[in-house]
């Protein structure tokens, strides 16, 4: 008897303990989370402290540095006006390595001659640290002169289940996600961020949920239930949520995929837009959907549609693989196409300089990087050259 | 300053508080607390986009999880603490008191320690097993009312000698006394009861010590006990784990006889009480402050005892585990495992020195989350790891002179960490510990030695960063730089950690540098 009696106190103990535990641990998720949060402002703001003491060591020690070689464009850089209408063409970078390494971006600047004003990375929705606000990303590229373009990507599956309660189930979030956006679903993650961009205080050009009119890319495409209406409200109210949050250094970067017909009926409409961006990768003939297109074949089609949207348009996503045709032709050709057939409208080029690109297959990477080929590299360096000494 | 030095308070008996009620509540929800701070970090620690090198992810998390892993097992056993219900000792018990002296024991120790063993009240015989062949010493024993027991040239050490002063004693109560132990009168009163239980094998009681204020190692040396024989013993004691320290413990004859006498080794200690578990023995630990004694004072017999003991732990956990494990209870199977890997401290203190090293001079980082993100998870644990640590002092001994942070002991318990790790690797070589000769050395030499271990870790170190430094200033390109300074941060800050963990044992060096010509 007493043992059973036993067992049956040490079932009901356990029993407790598990449950005071479950609780306890909620408590901890949550309590500690506006704890972390402060823990979180107070080392970025030490990290932010160093890193500036380390960038005037460097300048004072190797007596030049990124930053002073961008001074003279630092007018438009560092002014929300100014790079609405720049008075330049522009030249931007993302790299494979980002946000782990800038070794790729050295290379290729070095290989150049050349510094980009503008630093493409890519940043998702989610609960990870990493997946909020990039401080210091975006820390470290305006402390070396640049300007950071940020592609924003609404993965609304990232938000923890055990978590955010209050979201749908995993596996049902995809459907209709960007209504959900609209409706303040995300109010919670997008509301931190957004105050975080805003005490950044200089320019970010933000490149919200890109693409959203091709099928076969994200989720947030039109696959998933979503209207070219929902995106419409999505981004009003995102864009909403950074004017409420006084993130007016903030610049809104919308990207549809040209390829797709009717993207013009995702536009949010000019008050909510200050830049129009597209890709311009040409896949030459690694696949069967694919074959070698100019970097004008890509864009001719477009382009009088997003000419009458009268914002300056970014090429934010560009380059060439090498299979199927010449690499420095193409890159010549698209340098006379961009300063001649669309200089009216294209005012800043992002290399896509990734040289590992898995989003098609994992096993058969693609390289999208001017630095495999050394005449590529001598033309694009030419090219830059003429152009930023304009 | 009274605290150490009135020689009445010092040497005045003295009993650990029981535990109560509403402090067992609290320690049970401090645990509590703790369990699950430590289950909130594991979840977040073993993630897989957590694994940066995958070898040096393995390291770390050997490192850190052992440590944790130390941890809730010593919240287990601190649940327990309990201390037995003191028994009057009966009369007409036949008690020998064993201790020994070896060649270069001061004569002086025995003369003070011989006659307090005499002012014990209860009925006894002292045996003075001696190999000096000092005349002084049989002298001495007699004046005394010692029985002096000749036994010269006689394997094992010590325990060689306590099994053949066995063969040629008869009482049924045997306490091992360490010279320089003094023993208080009430010793024997105070123990005797418990072998009133048949199955009673040995009764342990506190080891405390008078010459802590001696010097930093000697604080240092007794920092690290103070714990150990307050509220860890007592949890012991409640899981039936307690185990015989070398001195001071009073073993059953016919429990010593059961298992072939007392055990031989580095660790005879550990290797007679795991024994006498193994052989079914219950055993007692007495909370009790019955004797004080002598910790090492010089850096060097610090590390050599240091040394002898991790090299004698790991013996036992090579050898006699394995043998012992089937006849031990589920306690004392974690009991003796956790004795055992004790010193691993040694491998993962390498562990935790070589990663900030490696990460300055290679970039390779082990795990890819934030320091500020390790910091925010483990501060929980560590939070709930000091408040029981502090909470349990309550159960010390003497805690008017124990209680406190026992950083000293900390500081010299990292900077023994390539003597233990030496204990290791002679353990798995099985090599047996060299003889150091315990002459006297030139003073200037003796630094040099003693402090070597430090001065390269401190060199190591600041050569680390200069080379940071120059690299951030001159080399890596400035957005690299800039991009990495957290990580460069903390790596910067944990190497300057490591080598102002050196600053204790290199202290002691520096002063046991003047002080070498004594003793």
């Amino acid at each position: 008897v007493t043992a059973r009696q036993r067992y049956k106190s040490l079932f009901y103990a356990l029993g407790w303990l598990i449950a005071a535990g479950i609780v306890f641990q909620i408590a901890l998720g949550s309590g500690m989370g506006r704890f972390f949060a402060v823990v979180d402002e107070r080392f970025s703001r030490i990290a932010q402290f160093f890193s500036s003491k380390q960038s005037t060591a460097i300048r004072t020690a190797r007596q030049t540095s990124r930053s002073e070689y961008l001074a003279p464009l630092h007018t438009t850089l560092s002014s929300v006006t100014a790079l609405r209408k720049p008075e330049r063409m522009l030249f931007g970078i993302y790299d494979g390595g980002f946000p782990n390494t800038f070794a790729g971006m050295e290379q290729l600047e070095g290989a150049l001659r050349y510094k980009f004003p503008i630093i493409s990375f890519y940043s998702a929705w989610g609960d990870k640290p990493t997946q909020q606000f990039p401080i210091r990303m975006v820390e470290t590229i305006h402390s070396m002169g640049s300007v950071p373009l940020i592609t924003w990507e609404p993965w609304v599956v990232d938000f923890d289940e055990r978590l955010r309660t209050n979201l749908k189930p995993v596996a049902e979030r995809e459907y209709a996600s960007l209504a959900a956006i609209a409706k303040g679903e995300y109010d919670f993650f997008l509301v931190p961020w957004a105050k975080a961009a805003a005490a950044f205080r200089k320019p970010i050009l933000l490149r919200f949920a890109h693409e959203m009119n091709d099928p076969y890319r994200y989720p947030w495409g039109p696959q998933n239930g979503n209207r070219p209406e929902d995106f419409v409200a999505a981004w009003k109210h995102v864009h909403l949520i950074f004017q409420k949050m006084d993130a007016r250094n903030v610049l809104w970067v919308w990207s549809p995929h040209i390829s797709m017909p009717w993207f013009e009926y995702y536009y949010p409409g000019p008050e909510y837009v200050d830049w129009i961006s597209t890709g311009v990768l040409n896949y030459g003939d690694i696949a069967s959907w694919s074959r070698w297109w100019s970097f004008h074949q890509i864009l001719e089609k477009a382009y009088p549609t997003l000419l009458r949207m009268e914002k300056p348009i970014m090429i934010s996503e560009f380059g060439t693989l090498a299979s199927g045709g010449d690499m420095t032709e193409w890159y010549r050709q698209a340098f006379y196409h961009v300063t001649h057939t669309y200089s009216r409208g294209v005012k800043a080029v992002v290399f896509f300089n990734q040289p590992n690109d898995i989003t098609i297959s994992p096993t058969y990477p693609l390289n999208w990087s001017v630095t495999q080929n050394n005449r590529a590299i001598e033309v694009v360096a030419q090219e830059i050259g003429r152009l930023s000494a304009l | 300053m009274p605290l150490w030095y009135d020689d009445a308070e010092l040497l005045r008996h003295r009993r650990a508080a029981a535990a109560r009620g509403w402090e067992r509540w609290v320690l049970a929800v401090l645990i509590f607390l703790g369990v699950q701070s430590v289950f909130s970090f594991a979840l977040w620690w073993f993630r897989a986009h957590h694994v940066n090198s995958l070898t040096l992810f393995v390291l770390l998390s050997f490192a850190t999880w052992y440590g944790v892993f130390r941890i809730l097992v010593g919240w287990y056993n601190l649940f327990h603490v309990d201390q037995p219900e003191p028994i009057a000792a009966p009369p007409g018990l036949s008690v020998a008191i064993f201790t020994t002296s070896s060649p270069g024991e001061p004569y002086e120790m025995f003369v003070r320690t011989l006659a307090a063993a005499r002012e014990i009240r209860y009925p006894h015989t002292t045996y003075l097993l001696d190999d000096t062949r000092d005349p002084r010493f049989r002298a001495l024993a007699e004046e005394m009312g010692a029985v002096h027991l000749e036994l010269v040239g006689i394997p094992g050490a010590k325990a060689g000698k306590i099994n053949a002063a066995l063969e040629r004693t008869s009482e049924d109560f045997i306490l091992v006394l360490d010279p320089d132990h003094i023993p208080f009168p009430e010793f024997l009163d105070r123990v005797l009861g418990y072998f009133d239980d048949a199955e009673v094998g040995f009764v342990q009681v506190a080891q405390a010590y008078g010459n802590a204020a001696e010097s930093f190692v000697a604080r240092a040396a007794a920092e690290q006990t103070y714990a150990f024989y307050g509220p860890i013993l007592q949890g012991m004691h409640g899981t039936g784990t307690t185990v015989a320290i070398g001195a001071n413990c009073t073993f059953r004859r016919e429990a010593l006889a059961s298992i072939g006498g007392h055990g031989i080794g580095l660790a005879e200690d550990l290797v007679t009480s795991i024994r006498l578990h193994a052989a079914g023995w219950k055993s007692v630990y007495v909370p009790e402050v019955v004797s004080r004694g002598l910790v090492p004072s010089d850096l060097d017999s610090y590390l050599k005892q240091q040394l002898k003991w991790s090299r004698g732990v790991y013996e036992v956990l090579f050898r006699e585990y394995p043998r012992a494990f089937r006849s031990l209870t589920g306690f004392q199977r974690i009991s003796y495992l956790m004795i055992g890997t004790y010193y691993l401290v040694g491998l993962t203190a390498l562990i935790f020195f070589a990663v900030p090293v490696i990460y300055l001079w290679t970039g390779r980082q082990p795990a890819a989350f934030l320091l500020t993100e390790y910091i925010e998870r483990a501060l929980p644990v560590g939070f709930f790891g000091v408040a029981v640590y502090f909470f349990a002092q309550r159960w010390l001994c003497d805690p008017d002179r124990e209680r406190g942070v026992h950083w000293r002991g900390m500081l010299m318990k990292m900077g023994a960490w390539n003597v233990y790790l030496h204990g290791l690797v002679l353990a798995i070589l099985r090599i047996a510990v060299p003889y150091i000769p315990t002459a006297k050395e030139r003073r200037r030499g003796r630094f040099a030695r003693l402090a070597r271990v430090p001065l390269v870790m401190l060199a190591l170190s600041v050569l680390t960063i200069a080379w940071t430094v120059y690299l951030q200033l001159y080399v890596v390109p400035e957005s690299e730089v800039l991009i990495t300074t957290e990580v460069t941060l903390g790596m910067v800050t944990f190497a300057l950690v490591n080598a102002l963990l050196m600053s204790g044992r290199l202290y002691a060096a520096w002063v046991d540098r003047t002080r070498g010509g004594e003793a």
